[in-house]
């Protein structure tokens, strides 16, 4: 999908707004008590980050590093040191959801279509798929990777978050001190409160009113990421699957909160947290509270 | 009327060993809650309160009706 | 995932590996806090067209964050039908005369004798708050109110909670006061007087009477281990003032026949002997409360032991087991409950005529000594929007019975305790808005 390479800025009664489309997303970035010079950089650099990571790990995009690797049928690859420190975390996050969460899920894809209509895959469709997914089927030794033929990996779970925390890096080296929020399609980071203590006002979208807030969180600083079902789900019979799969089985996350919006230090693990609570379908808010962040679920 | 000794064994309990903050998944559970179902607890008191000569216990002693 | 310190260290950890450089401490707080409910619709009926109950009750609480909350419940009820009312059953019809004094009602033969029946509705309402007071402490204060046709009811508490031990043992104590006015219909009965014909209104006062309540309540709260929780309470309860029920009468028979003494109304009013009952206007009660609930793998279960003595004589013991299983979406919870109390000093199947009158007398059955079980379902089930909905049934039975010394001639072969079962059934939805 190619994103409309075009950032624009304006001016809302005390910050400044810019906004452009990245990795499929609505992105706004919003800067608080700058001169638009300033803020025209930072949105440059914020947006140029955007589509940099989106170029570099879009599965759709057939110069992607991404697309490279999925298509290597069995080849070993040189990763570079970016890329390698995904791979890792992934595997982190594999081993602390004990599988159910998993980057080589992504062939799933083909057969759930999420959009809202009661399409439900066959077991046998799944089983077939499954072949092709699991971490543990992966050659992984840094830098070397090395998958099977058919396998296929998504940086999909983490990239959105990982890239929030990367445009705040440039922010930070720009413009240190400087009361930035970046929001990347629900994926929130702020590092500095603003001038006048005020926070900012993110509100979390209900998940059963598209388009309403159900709550609005003050965000001084820190970061929110939200993972859920309201516009990504299957209807069938009664039953609402989420478009989270577990990797073990192929089948969504049963009985998991439509909605889970976490607050935490940096992006990535915000979203992280949201996406492993999620796979506990109905022990979320279990993992939730031993984690100690605030979260909050709908 | 029979007097209730204060002194209680459970006093010794409070030295237990407890958990720690990060252990205590299994308490955060709803239902795992003391207090789970107020309202619940509340109609049964009042129902017990009204048939019986006894009344509170998990907290203080209800009635406040003409039921008994 | 066992370790959950190990989970949260690996995940601090790998994101520092992925992202290079420390974040900053997160400050976030919701704007506006949500109120979550819980509303539920009771029925309860007892056998033998006895009391017969409506109730719905909604309680509201909203978090303001920062463990403030403030929470309040709104019940009424539609309460109809009679309990018994203290005479005792006859092989002959009996007349009563009713609590207004303008009418009378009858009881079959053999039937036991239950109040008048009557429609009373009531009206409740608790609010409540509680709030940090400082790190550790939690304080909160409640009041309470309600409102039936011959009772009304205004009270406060206060209570102080303080956390040790890393918030494994939490102690507190609290005070409730209560204020309630009792004007009965027809007038206040003079204690053991004898009940009246129609229109007779001599042994009855105008005006209420008030019962003052003050309950102490010092808590323990500990956690035993990962999976276990204990609480243990300490209570003790002063009433004084108006402690009688108007409505409830004893029998005076005969000594020798068990009886009731025959008498000739003039016009309208009872054929037999009765007097209004006499408890002393003032009552001490302590009780000692234990529960536990211990979580084994997903199941939760649930023990509650309360021992309860007053200086009345009444001494009681209460078991209570719940045991939560999931059950698809949902849970299944059964329920066992056995209550067991011994009878006051003062209370008596029936007074004899002729001998001393005593200084306190009352046949009131939940006075009496009786045991009591309560069997019950419940069964939960969430809904797609993160709601609740629930469905509990209950049977209560409770079955007494008189000290020989007190059963005097014919008695012995008729019920000389009306024993009680009833049927509850209560619907219950919780949501958030």
């Amino acid at each position: 999908m190619n994103s409309s390479c075009a950032a624009t800025l304006t001016r809302d009664a005390d910050h400044w707004v810019g906004r452009f489309v990245a990795m499929a997303s609505p992105c706004e970035v919003l800067i608080d008590h700058a001169p638009g010079e300033l803020a025209q950089q930072i949105l440059d650099a914020i947006s140029s980050e955007a589509w940099r990571i989106e170029r570099k790990y879009s599965r759709y995009r057939t110069d992607s590093v991404v697309n490279r690797i999925n298509e290597s049928a069995g080849q070993e690859m040189v990763v570079d040191d970016e890329c390698a420190n995904l791979l890792d975390f992934a595997a982190t996050l594999t081993r602390l959801s004990e599988g159910a969460f998993d980057i080589t899920s992504g062939v799933l894809r083909k057969a759930w279509t999420f959009d809202g209509g009661d399409r439900v895959p066959s077991q046998q469709q799944l089983d077939e798929l499954l072949q092709a997914v699991g971490w543990h089927r992966i050659e992984w030794q840094r830098p070397l990777l090395k998958l099977r033929a058919g396998m296929q990996i998504d940086f999909g779970g983490i990239g959105k978050e990982y890239a929030v925390d990367s445009a705040a890096d440039l922010v930070e080296n720009i413009a240190p001190g400087l009361s930035c929020l970046i929001n990347f399609g629900g994926d929130v980071a702020v590092r500095h409160p603003r001038q006048d203590s005020k926070p900012w006002r993110v509100g979390i979208e209900s998940s059963t009113r598209i388009g309403a807030a159900a709550r609005v969180v003050q965000l001084s600083r820190g970061a929110l990421a939200t993972s859920g079902d309201s516009r990504r789900f299957v209807f069938r019979a009664g039953q609402r699957y989420s478009h989270i799969l577990d990797a073990r089985t192929g089948w969504p996350v049963r009985n998991a909160p439509h909605s889970i919006t976490v607050a935490a230090d940096s992006c990535t693990q915000a979203g992280t947290l949201t996406t492993l609570a999620m796979l506990k379908g109905r022990d979320a808010e279990v993992l939730l509270k031993a984690s100690g962040v605030q979260y909050w679920l709908q | 009327m029979k007097k209730i000794p204060l002194c209680l064994v459970l006093l010794g309990l409070a030295g237990c060993a407890g958990v720690q903050p990060w252990e205590r998944d299994v308490l955060a559970r709803p239902e795992m809650s003391l207090d789970d179902s107020p309202l619940d607890a509340a109609i049964d008191d009042h129902i017990y309160f009204s048939k019986e000569a006894s009344s509170g216990g998990r907290g203080f002693g209800g009635g406040g009706c003409g039921c008994n | 995932m066992k370790d959950k310190d190990n989970f949260n260290a690996t995940l601090a950890a790998a994101t520092c590996a992925l992202l290079g450089s420390a974040a900053t401490p997160v400050a976030a707080e919701e704007e506006a806090g949500r109120w979550s409910f819980d509303s539920t619709l009771l029925y309860y009926g007892e056998s033998d067209d006895r009391v017969q109950d409506i109730s719905a009750a909604v309680s509201a609480l909203r978090d303001f964050g920062d463990e403030r909350k403030l929470s309040a419940t709104l019940t009424a009820d539609t309460l109809t039908g009679a309990s018994a009312s203290g005479a005792i059953a006859l092989n002959r019809p009996q007349t009563f005369t009713s609590p207004s004094g303008r009418a009378v009602y009858t009881t079959a033969a053999g039937e036991v004798p239950l109040d008048d029946t009557f429609l009373d509705t009531r009206f409740a309402l608790n609010a409540s708050w509680s709030q940090p007071l400082a790190r550790l402490y939690t304080f909160s204060a409640g009041a309470s109110f309600s409102t039936e046709y011959d009772y009304t009811h205004l009270g406060a508490n206060l209570s102080l909670a303080r956390d040790f031990n890393k918030r494994n043992t939490t102690l507190s104590a609290g005070v409730a006061w209560s204020q309630d006015d009792v004007d009965p219909v027809g007038g206040r009965p003079i204690p053991l007087s004898q009940m009246l014909d129609v229109g007779n209104g001599a042994n009855k006062r105008n005006g209420g009477e008030s019962k003052d309540v003050l309950d102490l309540l010092l808590g323990f709260t500990q956690v035993l281990n990962r999976t276990t929780v204990l609480r243990v309470n300490y209570s003790y309860s002063d009433s004084s003032g108006y402690l009688n029920d108007p409505y409830k009468l004893l029998s005076v028979v005969d000594p020798l026949t068990g009886d009731t003494l025959v008498r000739v109304p003039v016009g309208q009013g009872p054929d037999g002997v009765y007097v209004f009952e006499s408890r002393p206007d003032k009552r001490t009660k302590q009780s000692l409360y234990a529960e536990v609930k211990h979580a084994f793998g997903t199941p939760v279960m649930h023990f509650a032991y309360r021992y309860m003595t007053d200086d009345w004589g009444i001494d009681s013991n209460t078991a209570e087991l719940r045991v939560r299983w999931p059950l698809g979406d949902g849970y299944i919870e059964p329920q066992l409950r056995y209550y067991t109390q011994s009878a006051a000093d003062f209370y008596r199947a029936s007074l004899v005529g002729g001998a001393a009158l005593p200084r306190y007398a009352s046949a009131d059955f939940r006075l009496g000594d009786f045991d009591a079980t309560t069997l019950g379902i419940k069964y939960g089930h969430g809904t797609a929007s993160g709601n609740e909905w629930s469905l509990r049934a209950e049977y209560y039975q409770q079955n007494g019975s008189v000290p020989r010394e007190q059963i005097v001639g014919n008695q012995a072969n008729r019920e000389q305790y009306p024993d009680l079962s009833a049927v509850i059934v209560q619907f219950g939805y919780r949501f958030r808005l």
